[in-house]
């Protein structure tokens, strides 16, 4: 089992992926947006960050920038409709370790996470 | 019109997935990335739209406008307001046709965006909602923002409701603000409502 962070500002987006990642055994917390997300992550110490990019107040991208200026262990997944190959280069610049595109189903979403974390597992 | 919370937060999360495919094949189309903000989400009936499109558009706006007919029916219009068309034009074309006072040439690109910017969102809708739609030929038309509300409010039922997209994207520094507006009958809204519910409702359990 892996603690994950997921940070998106769709309530359904954070219940819907929440229910994928808790039926396969892994423990969830969530945030709604940038700053909480940054907050959660130094509070919850999560093995993996699940990130939209598209938020009020603070991108994804800056947030992945902000957490990796503090932690550069970090490891965050986009999970994101913006399916734009620029946008996907940034997150690879900006050191995430992968990208989801929305809508989220179960196994592309658990296969990627177990692609990531193959120590921990669910 | 009081939506539910889970029809609430299926709407804005269908809109986010919708725009952002948008917001991809305006990418595609200029050449240029699309920052795009997250996009603001409001129902009204059509007497009362308005005040809420004031919020995006001001003066004169380019309206792109296509109907779409299937299960789920209606209008949709795409709202640019003018500067933003223009500079659309000029990415699109890199300069090439001249823009003031849109002629033709000019005009013939903005309906090309709308089409592709509406049908890549509508697009997004039938596939997730399980529901096929099928696209008239889009026309464009340049109008005041108040004549263009005037005239749409005097064709329409006054018993139907409008889903506002408000949704402000940068390209190469300027930014754009734009408008969908969906006209939909009560059936159809209805209708609409029950299939946002069961994608919302197929999400939670990871399908």
């Amino acid at each position: 089992m892996s603690k994950i962070l997921v940070v998106d500002d769709s309530g359904l987006a954070r219940r819907a992926t929440r229910m994928i990642l808790e039926n396969a055994g892994h423990e969830v917390t969530d945030a709604q947006d940038g700053l909480a997300a940054i907050e959660r992550y130094f509070l919850d110490k999560p093995e993996l960050v699940l990130l939209d990019v598209t938020m009020r107040d603070m991108d994804g991208l800056e947030v992945l920038k902000r957490l990796r200026d503090l932690d550069p262990a970090v490891r965050v997944v986009f999970v994101t409709a913006d399916v734009q190959s620029s946008t996907r280069e940034m997150a690879d610049a900006g050191g995430a370790c992968g990208f989801i595109v929305k809508p989220v189903s179960a196994q592309p979403l658990l296969s990627a996470i177990a692609a990531i974390l193959p120590e921990v597992g669910p | 019109m009081i939506l539910s919370e889970l029809q609430s937060d299926a709407i804005a999360e269908l809109i986010n997935i919708a725009f952002s495919r948008s917001a991809a094949s305006l990418s595609e189309l200029t050449g240029s990335r699309v920052d795009l903000e997250v996009p603001e989400v409001s129902v009204h009936p059509i007497a009362e739209i308005s005040t809420e499109l004031s919020r995006f558009v001001k003066g004169e706006v380019a309206t792109v406008h296509q109907v779409f007919s299937g299960p789920v029916a209606g209008d949709a219009f795409l709202l640019l307001n003018f500067d933003g068309a223009v500079h659309l034009v000029d990415l699109l074309t890199d300069g090439d046709v001249p823009t003031q006072g849109l002629g033709a040439s000019a005009r013939e690109v903005v309906t090309e965006i709308g089409n592709i910017v509406m049908n890549a969102c509508l697009g997004v809708f039938g596939n997730l909602l399980q529901v096929r739609f099928s696209f008239s030929v889009p026309h464009l038309s340049l109008d005041d923002l108040g004549a263009m509300v005037n005239s749409l409010v005097v064709e329409k039922n006054p018993m139907q409701h409008a889903l506002i997209v408000g949704a402000r994207f940068r390209l190469r520094q300027s930014e754009v603000t734009g408008c969908l507006v969906l006209v939909l009958g009560i059936a159809s809204f209805e209708l609409f409502l029950q299939e946002v519910e069961a994608w919302a409702e197929r999400s939670l359990k990871g399908d």
